[in-house]
């Protein structure tokens, strides 16, 4: 049978190639990046600063996959910061006021994640708006609750093992890395492998024509908006184990990084199409980038200054390669 | 307004589109350009239109060279066309879109009533029935048509090109689009007609430029001097094969989708008709007369107010469109393959595969490629979808490979009812006949096909039952003899029918 033959064997190849050039042409500039700061400045490759590394870029990471996951279906999600830290305000009265001990505050704190990103999009599909105004408003809401019912204090009397996990060292590398890569290999099965996954990429693709395949939009969207609050609660919690307290400012400046991440590593943000292996490289590259400016001791403004630029050049990309995907895909009809 | 096209070439990546094509266009006759897709038509005409510029040849008007940096300047030339893709602002109303090239200014304002009443004037040409200051969005694939077509008159150029004008629009409004280019032609203006519609290029223009592969194939041939299957070999280097889809047999007892009384929120007030299983069944109407919306309130697109739907003999109910698919197995394919079909970014294997991704998974509830290759390989070998692979991204297909996709993700669902919606739209001859002959085999694999159509021939070719809708009710049924000028006219009659007549005929064939 000439579909199984070789010939397509070749080009399913070459495709998952092409597919992946993004990603080798990213990981090419990270390479660049660490070349630079270890010759500028050798304290940046020292096992402390790697440790350092290590620990920003598993939080870095989880930070993209919320908002990739939502980038999947065409939509996105301001309010990932304002989820993080209710989940990590949560955790923090649970474990310090009510004494409730720390697994059971932390999976509750996780489900309240889901259950507010839950919460974004059942209102996106119920109402029809644009999920842009639904969370850059539930962004407020949650962030505003939560400061009325925590009276911004701060919680730093957690148990000892939260703090012990963000200290924990494996060589120069955190397990909060490691617990990062396991959602990504979960993210990976998940739009590869499941069903569910493959409907959100669907929806984020062409949601006409997906519905009326009879693949149900609307739930695709709402599972993607809990699991995106799901991950922000986890990199919330992550940040918790970092900082060994909980901290009402914890999330505020995750925007940036959030779609930086994802957007570095391909996901297109019209929807449809996203890679989880990129998402990691791009959050790679804003931690390289974010600490190497710190040991060269280059001010924070510069650091703003340069991750702005940056996420305008990867826009310009996405821009470039949706008109160029669009020119392949409608071909050249005569 | 007289334009040659003096041995024009253009080549994109991998492609020479048009390899050296000369011919002229006279003012006052209506020029067919025919080929089949990928012949190179489109391409031509966005030359003459200033869209791309060519990379050999010359275009003379009036027998001056005449070099376009853009369309605007093809404008200004007095060209103007209607492409094949839309080029409308779907936000815009309807009179904007039309005057949009030279909206009238008051004081230095947009005089709105102006416009409106300019916009009227040639819309009221094709199509009264259009609200000019409707929003376009909210129009129907055919009403946008129309649209188009008042807007590349609005410009009252010196050559108008038209690319598959009644593509979508029913006989009816086709009929009065031809009698404002006859009179066009009166005027001496020139135009150009692109269609792969024989019978109308045969009734309404009076040459033929054939292309084929980026040549021309015949050049400027009078219409009168050249048969039906000289200008289809022609177009396609042989002789033309005749639909051909077989005996028609099915069980006429054995009910498929019985719809009682149905109302629903689009429109529809007392819908009734029977789907047999293995059957055919065309609906026939004007645009606008509420075929498709039928189509989505039997998909659960839409909500159904009253009545009561039976799926081989038990009532049903269906909360959306994927209760429609997943459990009740009604599929639809749309008119619209590129936004409501197909998802064009992504691989023929996901397209065919979609519709059962949660049956295909694995116990573990994985879903791999190796399991969607496993379903779709046979339907794309079944259906001669020509392809190098599976992985191909269905953008990059033709149009009638894009609609063997649509088939194929259907009867990998096994559905048992499929709605076909306008299922040749812009597909070339031979690919038609091919669609053609798919729709008569599924059926007798005991599929039960709806099938909605403006395309009279077409319906002729394949109905086995015809139903007439008319707004937004059935107005008529009639067994397909499959002559064409008896059902046709038959078919016409319940359409122009008075009120009463056509109330009368409703009765009689409920009874």
């Amino acid at each position: 049978m000439s579909l199984a033959s070789d010939i397509e064997l070749r080009s399913g190849r070459r495709a998952w190639l092409s597919e992946q050039s993004g990603a080798i042409g990213l990981a090419g500039i990270v390479i660049i990046f660490w070349i630079v700061f270890a010759s500028w400045a050798p304290g940046f490759v020292s096992p402390f600063n790697l440790f350092a590394i290590s620990r920003t870029l598993a939080i870095d990471i989880v930070i993209g996959f919320s908002t990739m996951v939502v980038l999947a279906t065409g939509g996105m999600n301001l309010a990932i910061g304002a989820i993080g830290v209710c989940s990590v305000m949560l955790a923090g009265y649970l474990m310090q006021k009510l004494g409730v001990p720390y697994p059971l505050a932390l999976t509750v704190a996780l489900l309240l994640g889901a259950l507010l990103g839950w919460a974004n999009g059942v209102a996106i599909v119920r109402s029809g708006v644009n999920s842009f105004i639904i969370t850059l408003a539930s962004a407020s809401l949650y962030t505003g609750g939560m400061l009325i019912l925590s009276k911004a204090v701060i919680y730093n009397a957690l148990p000892p093992a939260i703090a012990a996990f963000g200290r924990m060292r494996f060589g120069f590398v955190s397990p909060l890395l490691i617990v990062a890569l396991a959602i990504g290999a979960a993210l990976v099965v998940l739009f590869r492998f499941t069903a569910l996954g493959r409907e959100i990429l669907a929806a984020g693709a062409n949601a006409r024509a997906a519905q009326l395949s009879g693949v149900p939009v609307s739930r695709a969207i709402i599972v993607a908006h809990t699991l995106s609050g799901l991950l922000a609660a986890a990199a919330g919690l992550m940040l918790l184990s970092r900082l060994g307290a909980a901290m009402p400012s914890i999330g505020e400046d995750w925007l940036l990084p959030s779609f930086l991440a994802p957007v570095l590593g391909g996901a297109l943000l019209s929807g449809g199409s996203i890679s989880v292996v990129g998402a990691m490289i791009g959050a790679l590259l804003v931690t390289t980038i974010r600490s190497g400016l710190l040991i060269m001791q280059v001010g924070n403004f510069w650091l703003l200054l340069f991750l702005g630029m940056m996420l305008l050049l990867a826009v310009l990309l996405d821009r470039y390669r949706t008109v160029y995907a669009e020119r392949r895909s409608l071909g050249r009809r005569a | 307004m007289r334009v040659t096209i003096d041995s024009i070439g253009k080549s994109f990546p991998g492609v020479v589109a048009l390899g050296g094509v000369s011919f002229e266009v006279h003012p006052g006759e209506i020029h067919a350009l025919m080929g089949e897709n990928g012949a190179g038509k489109s391409t031509l005409i966005k030359i003459v239109t200033g869209v791309y510029r060519p990379d050999r040849g010359r275009l003379l008007i009036d027998g001056a060279a005449a070099n376009f940096a853009s369309p605007r300047d093809a404008i200004a030339a007095g060209i103007s066309a209607v492409h094949q893709e839309r080029n409308l602002i779907p936000r815009f109303s309807v009179g904007e879109n039309i005057m949009i090239e030279n909206l009238p200014i008051r004081r230095g304002l947009v005089d709105y009533g102006e416009a409106h009443a300019q916009a009227r004037r040639f819309l009221d040409m094709i199509d009264p029935s259009i609200d000019t200051r409707a929003e376009v969005r909210r129009l129907s694939v055919a009403q946008m048509q129309i649209v188009e077509i008042a807007k590349a008159l609005s410009l009252e150029a010196g050559l108008l090109l038209l690319d598959e004008p009644t593509a979508s629009i029913t006989d009816h409004e086709a009929q009065a689009l031809f009698a404002v280019l006859r009179r066009l032609r009166s005027e001496g203006k020139a135009i150009v007609f692109v269609s792969h519609k024989l019978e109308e290029v045969i009734a309404l223009c009076d040459r033929v430029t054939v292309l084929r592969d980026g040549k021309v194939a015949a050049a400027g041939e009078l219409i009168a001097a050249m048969s039906r299957s000289r200008i289809v070999s022609a177009m396609i280097g042989r002789e033309e094969r005749v639909a051909e889809i077989g005996p028609r047999t099915f069980a006429r007892g054995t009910p498929a989708l019985e719809v009682r009384g149905l109302a629903t929120s689009l429109g529809h007030k007392d819908v009734s008709f029977t789907l047999r299983q293995g059957e055919i069944l065309g609906l026939y109407g004007l645009v606008g007369s509420g075929r498709t919306e039928l189509a989505r309130a039997l998909i659960g697109d839409a909500r159904i107010l009253a009545g009561e739907i039976r799926l081989k003999g038990a009532p049903i109910s269906i909360a959306d469109v994927s209760d429609a698919v997943r459990r009740h197995r009604i599929g639809y394919i749309s008119e619209d393959r590129k936004n409501e079909g197909l998802i064009l970014a992504h691989p023929i294997r996901a397209n065919i595969a979609i519709t059962i991704w949660p049956r295909l998974a694995s116990r573990l509830g994985l879903l791999t490629r190796r399991l969607e290759e496993r379903a779709a390989t046979p339907l794309a070998r079944k259906l001669d979808i020509r392809t190098p692979s599976l992985e191909q991204q269905v953008g990059k297909l033709s149009g009638g490979n894009q609609q063997k996709v649509s088939i194929a993700k259907w009867l990998a669902a096994s559905v048992d009812v499929l709605i076909i919606d306008e299922p040749t739209v812009g597909i070339d001859i031979r690919t038609k006949t091919a669609i053609h002959e798919l729709i008569a085999e599924i059926t007798r694999a005991g599929v039960s096909v709806m099938l909605i159509s403006s395309d009279m021939p077409e319906m002729i070719t394949l109905a086995d039952r015809i139903l007439v809708m008319r707004d937004f009710a059935l107005v008529g049924e009639i067994e397909n003899e499959r002559r064409y000028e008896p059902m046709s006219r038959r078919i016409m009659g319940f359409i122009h029918a008075g009120l009463e007549a056509g109330e009368s005929q409703q009765e009689a064939s409920h009874g």
